[in-house]
């Protein structure tokens, strides 16, 4: 099956997803990195064949348009794309203009003579579909920390195709960017999280989620409730509506364990609860389970880890 | 400005689903409620005009039970609504080709075009996301996912996405699709006039055909793996029950 | 289990409950410590017309039938009884008016509710409590007014209404025959609130003494004619005492729902502790005493519908649910054990609700008096 990844950029990187997305391609047969900018193909290009288009969208429609012309052209069989926020737009967007099938988050890819085949959550992540894609051209966006991300090596070609957006593309435009988060903030490829949910009470009581994270070198999480309590920024969330992360260490602070979150969390090697409440789900899948106020346990644990620390 | 908002009816995310004997989502002991997104994205709309004058109309594609999830809506500030029934098996696609159908429907009733169409950013049984930018692609209309702020601009809309790192303003002329995320305030309760006011209300049928050939379709079902819980340390004084704990830890090579 | 109440009202009910556990049960903690009125809770229950469910249909209500009405005070009470009480002060005031009152007052009275304000039934007086007819409060006619001297206790909302119902005596010399009832709305001079009682539960409702001094009224607020201001407050009472009972019930409701949710996960000697017979057992009674006195309580509302007589199935109601509650509480702090005495876990706070049900409204050995001179009477 031949596919193309449109690889998302941040900062000037890929970004992991991406490459995830690529990993995946391969796997189905003959993958092919797709760009913007002609001078990114070269970032790509260590890790599979790129076409780099060579335009500057200024916005999500042109982006679409610059994409459609490109895939007409081209004819693969399926389109990946990371489960992020644009891929999940372009994605459905795309396959509805070729009228393809498309399937989100999926955690796993095959192909099936000319179908393509996909697993993916639903109901929150308590139940896992198998989907069937079949048609022309196929879409699907894949979902964080499935697939493992590629080796780089010997540069591969680079195609750099001129294209650009037709006129009358444009229907939304982008007339200010509100930039809230400036830290860069990597769940997916973090060793140590701390996650903070409902039970941390406070933004103060936060804090004590990014002094245990610091603490232990780790990147702070965060449950829905700490987002909407607007304790930690939306970046932080982990879960079927956030990230799904994969660390050596989880450690869950006053989170229930809602499985929306829990989902987001399942591929973590070691996992630690704190919660008062003994019934709590999260106790159902924790390595370790302490019970006991958050607020509570973790300046004592935090002192307990210094201390073998001998810091 | 006449809005239109799609809502799905969907087991009650509060219930978790777990599969059955018959190797399928057991749903039905879960009740059924309006999709948690879509009932955002009724509130923005009730707001929206509460603030700038319109109209507010809510649609659903589904069964004739669905009567009571639209009934509710019209307690919570929908002027109209518009239960559509369609037959066979919708994927995404075949979904926004049948609410693009109510869509031109619903607008031969109302004598009237809908200048902005709303859903939820994704419904809390599926998760696929898709339908609103399929709808979008269908009408040709501007889309802006992740919406939590409107606000009219001109002749136009100008309206907030959510992003991680903050969030994006975009400015567009009408109709336009937007897809709702959470906004900073909850949906409101109805009162009980209305309530059972709304209770009494007769919700118009209307047909929409069968739906397209679907090209995804779904092949069984299976279960996440499972983890196995471990150990749960219950103690009286907190710092004993920390000690222990820091000692698995350790045992366990994590620090 | 549970009223048989219509299809529209589990509806209903279940926005109802949603705002009961989104936004009552838990805030309600911090007033519980606290004893502030929790006047954010109530701005939402008054949005959602809460407030307003005694109101007739014709003077603007909601036209709630009887049973409905009472799941919905029930799923209140669930989440905490003070705000229950609150809500159920304004069917309190309002019921001497409907009883006794002329059109206007019914009408103005019902306006100042429905446009979100506040009633208070002040009969309670310092040396009258069970004895309500030995009140030292009096109205002395002059002219085309009454002066009133005196003062209330323990009036639920008395720092918060819009309207109060007082009852004075006009003519001592009559005793229970010498009492009126009159309507004096906020702001009258002479009319302030004095002492507020610091309560043992229900804290989330505001109870206070009210202080008449010289409180000058025109006679158009007096509530029906000269001297049947007593036989108006016993007839109000008779009603509110199911509505009393309907709380209680909720109440015990909730002591169910905790002392299971409990017993099924706390394990002792191996087992979750629901499996001793001694636990599964008290559950059972809790589930039995409850169960019972909800009906008793949808008995005398149906009576009450029918025109039919229903002080005896009232006051039995009351006296039913005042006790269970309070057993149904004591038995939720045993099965939770040590943390059922601790103010970290829901229960105590759930007993300290509890004892008023014994005692408000006619105390429970009122009840008894009013349901056995029935009984005697009958033979």
């Amino acid at each position: 099956m031949k596919s193309l990844v449109y690889i998302e950029r941040k900062d000037g990187r890929p970004v992991n997803g991406s490459l995830e997305a690529l990993a995946a391609a391969k796997a189905l047969g003959e993958a092919c990195g797709v760009v913007i900018g002609a001078e990114a193909g070269a970032e790509i290009a260590p890790y599979a064949p790129v076409i780099a288009i060579d335009a500057a969208p200024a916005c999500d429609d042109e982006v679409v348009a610059l994409l459609e012309a490109l895939i007409r052209e081209k004819t693969p069989d399926a389109v990946l794309f990371s489960a992020t926020q644009a891929g999940k737009d372009y994605a459905p967007r795309l396959a509805q203009r070729l009228g393809g099938g498309c399937v989100t988050d999926a955690m796993t890819l095959s192909a099936e003579g000319n179908a393509l085949l996909a697993t993916r959550p639903a109901y929150g992540g308590t139940v896992y579909e198998q989907m069937k894609v079949i048609g022309p051209v196929k879409f699907a966006t894949v979902r964080s920390g499935c697939f493992v991300r590629p080796e780089a090596g010997e540069p591969n070609p680079v195609e750099t195709v001129p294209l650009s957006a037709p006129g009358g593309a444009v229907k939304a435009k982008v007339v200010e960017t509100v930039t809230e988060i400036t830290e860069a903030i990597d769940l997916e490829g973090a060793e140590v999280i701390v996650a903070g949910g409902l039970g941390m009470g406070s933004a103060e009581g936060f804090h004590l989620v990014e002094e245990m994270a610091a603490l232990l070198g780790g990147v702070v999480g965060a449950s829905r409730p700490a987002i909407e309590g607007g304790w930690v920024s939306r970046a932080h969330q982990i879960g079927q509506s956030g990230k799904t992360v994969a660390p050596r260490l989880y450690i869950a602070c006053g989170i229930s364990g809602a499985m929306q979150h829990i989902s987001g969390a399942m591929g973590s090697k070691y996992i630690v609860a704190v919660n008062k409440d003994p019934d709590a789900s999260i106790f159902k899948v924790a390595d370790v389970g302490i019970v006991g106020d958050a607020l509570t346990i973790l300046p004592l644990m935090m002192d307990e880890i210094r201390a073998r620390k001998g810091l | 400005m006449n809005i239109l908002v799609c809502v799905k009816q969907v087991p009650d995310d509060y219930a978790e689903i777990r599969l059955g004997g018959d190797g399928k989502p057991a749903t039905a002991g879960a009740g059924t409620v309006n999709n948690a997104f879509d009932t955002y994205a009724l509130e923005l709309a009730v707001r929206f005009c509460e603030a700038h004058g319109g109209s507010v109309t809510a649609v659903t594609i589904g069964p004739e039970g669905a009567q009571s999830g639209l009934k509710n809506l019209l307690a919570v500030g929908a002027g109209k609504a518009y239960l559509c029934a369609a037959s066979g098996e919708a994927d995404e696609g075949g979904t926004a080709a049948l609410l693009a159908r109510a869509v031109e429907l619903c607008q031969e009733r109302e004598g009237a075009a809908y200048d902005l169409i709303l859903c939820g950013k994704e419904s809390t049984d599926e998760i696929s996301g898709q339908v609103g930018a399929r709808l979008a692609e269908r009408l040709g209309a501007a889309f802006v996912s992740g919406v939590v702020e409107a606000e009219p601009s001109g002749d136009g809309l100008k309206a907030r996405q959510e992003t991680e790192e903050g969030g994006v303003v975009y400015e567009m002329s009408l109709p336009a699709v937007l897809t709702i995320a959470k906004p900073a305030y909850d949906p409101r309760y109805p009162n009980i006039k209305t309530k059972m006011a709304a209770r009494k209300a007769v919700i118009p049928v209307l047909e929409l055909g069968a739906a397209e050939p679907a090209l995804v379709s779904c092949l069984g079902y299976s279960e996440p793996p499972k983890r196995e819980a471990g150990v749960v340390i219950q103690e009286k004084e907190a710092a004993e029950a920390v000690k222990k704990a820091v000692v698995m830890l350790a045992e366990a090579n994590v620090l | 289990m549970g009223y048989m109440i219509s299809e529209d009202c589990k509806e209903l009910l279940k926005d109802v409950k949603d705002f009961a556990v989104k936004q009552i049960k838990e805030q309600v903690k911090q007033y519980d410590i606290s004893g502030e009125w929790p006047r954010e809770i109530y701005d939402q229950a008054i949005e959602m017309q809460l407030h307003m469910m005694d109101v007739p249909e014709e003077y603007g209500g909601l036209g709630l039938d009887h049973i409905d009405q009472a799941a919905i005070v029930e799923q209140i009470a669930w989440a905490d009884a003070g705000v229950a009480v609150t809500l159920n002060g304004n069917g309190l005031a309002l019921k001497p008016v409907l009883i006794a009152g002329s059109e206007e007052q019914k009408r103005k009275c019902c306006d100042i509710i429905v446009n979100g304000g506040w009633g208070a039934f002040a009969l309670t007086e310092p040396d009258a409590g069970c004895d309500a007819g030995n009140g030292k409060t009096t109205a002395i006619r002059e002219g085309d007014s009454y002066v009133l001297n005196g003062r209330k206790c323990f009036i639920t909302n008395a720092s918060v209404a819009d309207f109060f119902v007082v009852t004075a005596m006009t003519d001592k010399s009559q005793g229970t025959h010498g009492m009126s009832a009159f309507l004096i709305y906020k702001g009258t001079p002479g009319l302030s609130v004095g002492n507020h009682e610091n309560k043992m539960g229900v804290r989330c409702s505001t109870t206070s003494d009210l202080v008449l001094d010289n409180v000058r009224i025109p006679v158009e607020n007096r509530l029906g004619e000269e001297g049947t201001g007593f036989a108006t407050a016993m007839k109000t009472l008779d009603l509110a005492r199911t509505w009393c009972a309907v709380i209680a019930v909720g109440l015990a409701q909730r002591c169910i729902d905790e002392a299971v949710a409990y017993a099924k996960q706390r394990v002792q000697f191996g087992k979750p502790i629901c499996r001793n017979q001694a636990i599964e057992f008290k559950i059972a009674d809790m589930e039995i005493r409850t169960e019972a006195s909800r009906q008793l309580v949808a008995h005398a509302i149906r009576l009450a519908d029918a025109h039919l007589p229903f002080g005896r199935e009232s006051a039995a109601a009351k006296c039913f649910a005042g006790d269970s509650v309070m057993q149904t509480a004591t038995d939720a702090v045993q099965i939770l054990g040590g943390y059922g005495y601790s103010r970290e876990y829901p229960v105590e706070k759930l007993l300290r609700d509890a004892k008023i049900f014994q005692i408000f409204e006619g105390t429970n050995e009122i009840q008894r008096m009013v349901v056995g001179r029935a009984a005697i009477n009958r033979h």
